[in-house]
């Protein structure tokens, strides 16, 4: 075995050891920038819901538990909070019906057209909620395009806009793609082998998709009814557009509390109180769906 | 060209000890290999010397330069992975030409010593190329040229050929042999397989658990490993637990449950490994050593016969033989060898 | 054999009438923009650009595009900055931070932007900075891009083959030059693509933008969500269709830019 030659005089080594890890920098400016913007602006908000309302003005520095007090003690408020969930509870529902089709047909589509059908799926994201909103008012509006269509075969004038109805379709249109999307990211980690060998074992193609293929996509499943419920409970624009004053959503009545009314504390209050109860029942949700999907490693 | 000394090299992950203390000196010039079962180290140790990863503990010389802490684009070395990390978005000439633009070689210089390059690699007419538009063997051969161009002290090499179909990776085997003996420069390489190891080397170093555990020509390993682990890593063995029961003239006398043998090997005394190659067990009664058993199973191999015979407590030899004569599974044999193919280890573990 | 070709044939009729679905509201708007009547009637009446010459002549619209548009740009240029160099350290360098690092830059996603832009709005008045001018849109605007921009980098950069940059630094090159002329030319697919996802997300932006905007300045979105409120003329739908277009523009660019860097690097310059 050769070892060191033991005349060779070998200078002893500069002191110089690991050095400074300069790339700290790249990360500095945006986690201050998200710092002082997201996260303090955030936690300010919670502070501003425990402040009083002055008759002049915004806010005043005194703490007071009466913004919560008025939210949660008046029925106004909890009917429109029930509104609101369960007009999403709802589009989460609808999107999960139709969407999943939708992620079935991609996440078995050849590779060629994959691409082109993701492009199909995601250019209406692209596309400002605004104007997808503009373009149901001209389907569904009283003289809209489809009422133009009934009434000219002598059918009754159909109430499908400024009305619950109208909001859900809008809400549906906007949310179908990110649920889709969920929907076939999970699917297309399963192998279509899995289904052939539910078949060659003797189930019919109904029976092998609810036990072998549904339950395998649970998770994303699971992720895009999560991501769908809290984008619909805070969806503002589509609620005013196609619901406009006749059905109050929570966000709508946050924004009118802040810009109209200009009682900063009581808006942060609502605000806060929305966002609670979300995350409780997103909470609950989480609870069930493990239970549910026990064999994933988490 | 610089030797290359690896003194107390140390590198640990976590808990996980990568290279314990590696002693290491590698002469100018040689075509060392770095062979091992994977997680042994080598590759750990070829990225400190190219300088991807620091160490722990322990120094790294060229020569008689410390270059342990220093960046890689300092050390004039070259390298060459097992995927050849071309870049993708530069021609052949332009992939080529790289190390010799951060030198800043004059342009005609530059032009020179390029197409020279390309010509001693066979890839004239290839400048314009993109690697996605070029065969394995040709990739292979551009990041050879890339690293042997800028004219390096070290030339490192990581698996380059473990890529390759199996009868392209032979001829690379001795084209690259070739190159560095053409070049000299003093090289490093790593592999997991034993045949390439012994084709490529000057010496093999062969590791296990980041620490050395032989290190000598390839006939040296073979002839005379320096433990069980290494003789069953390098090639095939039969290996024959027993004990030293006495030397004389020059042989030493071992016990084992199958028989005494008069074996070849050092002063070793108490619990000792006999190893014998299979081609060195003779059918028949011609050597000293001799074991009587049943043939268990016979493979043909094409120019052998492949024998598995069951001798005495349990012992299975494992027999290469040449075709001119059949035993049939169930024959009763008898096998031989000399004491001088008897090399006996001591039994501890590494 | 039949019955595995019918359930084919159902599944591609649903999906076709979703697809449709998805795409009505924006075909019909587009529609609407070149109908020549007064009021947005079936069967159209003619072919004609009176709207979109009425959008030109509407000063206050224009303004609102062209500040939209300049708004983008800044927008894009910081957010996409900030991103990469999120991404880089964070996929690179971040180890045991990581997940909590991911977490923070990837926040801005999750809440809801009206949220966001409540706690902006409230933030701004209480620190002084007030709701004047293009800056706090231009940080509302930022935060809620930047993880559009740190995700697609953050993708390319995974599939990154490190071993790349390692041969540059065997060849010479330092740090920097190695970032310069390997780094980056191979990941700017995934830099563009997150600067036109940025690019797109604050020109359609609008929840944060209502609650920021102020006296004498204002979006287009919120331009045409203000203008939808109280009438109904097809200027709106020539003005949407001109920001559908953009849209559509820019997912082909990516489309395009991504799809061919994926196929092969680099290729003729």
């Amino acid at each position: 075995m050769a070892g060191l030659d033991a005349t060779v005089a070998v200078p002893t080594p500069p002191a110089r050891g690991p050095r400074f890890a300069w790339v700290v920098f790249l990360i500095v400016p945006i986690i201050v920038f998200l710092a002082v913007f997201f996260l303090i602006p955030y936690a300010n908000m919670v502070y501003m819901s425990f402040l009083v309302k002055p008759a002049e003005g915004a806010y005043l520095k005194q703490f007071t538990l009466e913004n919560y007090g008025r939210t949660l003690g008046d029925p106004f408020y909890w009917r429109i909070l029930r509104n609101t969930f369960w007009y999403s509870l709802l589009t989460t529902a609808i999107t999960l019906v139709l969407g999943y089709p939708l992620a079935y047909h991609i996440a078995r589509a050849p590779k060629r057209w994959r691409g082109w059908l993701l492009v199909l799926l995601i250019s209406p994201l692209l596309v400002s909620v605004i104007v997808r909103s503009f373009g149901w008012m001209i389907l569904l509006g009283r003289v809209g395009l489809i009422n133009q269509l009934v009434k000219s075969y002598g059918g009754p004038e159909l109430h499908l806009m400024y009305n619950a109805f109208g909001i859900i379709v809008g809400l549906v249109h906007v949310y179908l793609p990110f649920m889709a999307l969920s929907i076939a990211g999970a699917l297309q980690t399963i192998s279509p082998d899995i289904e052939r060998a539910a078949r060659s074992l003797g189930a019919s193609p109904w029976r092998a998709f609810w036990r072998v293929t549904w339950r395998l996509s649970l998770p994303g499943v699971f992720a895009g009814t999560l991501l769908v419920f809290v984008l619909a409970v805070s969806s503002y624009v589509i609620p005013i557009l196609l619901g406009a004053n006749n059905v109050l959503v929570m966000p709508m009545v946050i924004v009118q509390m802040l810009l109209d009314a200009f009682n900063w504390p009581l808006g942060s209050a609502l605000a806060m109180v929305l966002f609670g109860f979300t995350v409780l029942l997103l909470w609950l949700y989480v609870k069930i769906m493990n239970r549910a999907m026990r064999w994933t490693a988490r | 060209m610089a030797s290359i000394t690896l003194r107390d090299l140390t590198k640990r992950f976590e808990s996980l000890v990568a290279v314990d203390r590696l002693n290491l000196e590698i002469q100018e010039g040689e075509l060392i290999t770095l062979l091992g079962p994977s997680g042994c180290g080598k590759t750990t140790t070829l990225r400190m010397i190219g300088g991807f990863e620091t160490p722990n503990e322990g120094d790294i010389y060229f020569g008689e330069r410390p270059v342990t802490w220093l960046q890689p684009e300092l050390r004039n070395i070259g390298i060459v992975f097992q995927n050849y990390a071309l870049f993708p978005h530069m021609t052949v000439w332009e992939n080529i030409a790289f190390g010799l633009e951060m030198r800043r070689e004059a342009p005609a210089k530059l032009r020179q010593r390029v197409a020279a390059i390309l010509a001693k690699v066979q890839l004239t007419g290839m400048e314009r190329r993109y690697s996605h538009q070029l065969s394995g063997g040709q990739q292979q051969r551009v990041a050879l040229a890339r690293a042997l161009v800028v004219n390096p002290a070290v030339l490192l090499l990581d698996e380059p050929l473990a890529n390759l179909d199996a009868k392209l990776r032979e001829e690379m085997r001795f084209y690259i042999r070739h190159l560095q003996r053409e070049f000299g420069i003093t090289t490093i390489y790593v592999t997991h397989d034993q045949a390439e190891a012994m084709v490529l080397a000057d010496r093999i170093a062969l590791m296990k658990d980041g620490r050395l555990q032989q290190l000598g020509s390839a006939e040296d390993i073979y002839r005379r490993p320096s433990n069980a682990w290494v003789a069953e890593f390098i090639g095939l063995s039969n290996l024959i637990r027993g004990t030293v029961a006495g030397r004389s003239d020059g042989q030493l006398s071992v016990r084992t449950t199958a028989g005494v043998f008069a074996c070849a090997g050092e002063g070793a005394t108490g619990d000792v490994v006999i190893c014998v190659r299979p081609e060195s067990l003779h059918f028949g009664q011609q050597h000293p050593n001799r074991i009587h058993g049943i043939v268990h199973e016979r493979v043909f191999l094409g120019n052998l016969l492949d024998y598995q015979i069951d001798g005495p407590d349990g012992l299975r030899l494992r027999v290469q033989a040449d075709p001119s004569r059949v035993f049939a599974p169930g024959t009763p044999v008898d096998v031989s060898f000399s004491s001088a193919d008897a090399w006996v280890m001591r039994a501890s573990g590494s | 054999m039949t019955r595995r070709r019918d359930r084919g044939w159902v599944l591609g009729v649903t999906v076709t009438i979703l697809y449709l679905f998805l795409l009505a509201p924006i075909v019909i708007v587009i529609l609407s923009a070149f109908n020549a009547g007064e009021y947005l009637r079936f069967p159209p009446q003619g072919f004609s650009l009176r709207w979109f010459v009425r959008f030109t002549e509407s000063p206050s619209f224009v303004r609102a595009f062209e500040f939209s548009l300049r708004l983008a740009v800044y927008v894009t240029l910081a957010s996409t900055v900030l991103g990469t160099m999120g991404a880089l350290f964070i996929v690179r360098h971040a180890r045991r931070v990581r997940d909590a690092l991911r977490l923070l830059l990837l926040a801005p996603l999750q809440f809801p932007a009206i949220l966001t832009g409540i706690a902006l709005l409230i933030f701004f008045y209480a620190t002084g900075i007030g709701t004047r001018g293009m800056r706090p849109l231009f940080i509302g605007h930022t935060l809620v891009t930047i993880p559009y921009v740190f995700l697609t980098v953050s993708t390319v950069l995974v599939g990154f083959d490190r071993s790349l940059e390692e041969a540059a630094r065997s060849l010479g090159a330092g740090p920097f030059r190695t970032f310069w002329r390997v780094t980056l030319p191979i990941i700017k697919g995934g830099i563009i693509s997150g600067a036109l996802f940025a690019f797109i997300t604050s020109f359609d932006q609008f929840p944060i933008s209502l609650l920021l905007i102020s006296v004498g300045n204002t979006t287009l979105p919120i331009a045409l969500f203000d203008y939808l409120r109280f009438s109904f003329e097809p200027t709106a739908a020539a003005v949407s269709t001109l920001s559908v277009l953009l849209s559509v523009g820019i997912v082909l660019l990516i489309q395009r830019l991504v799809g061919l860097e994926s196929i092969y690097w680099g290729g003729p310059r």
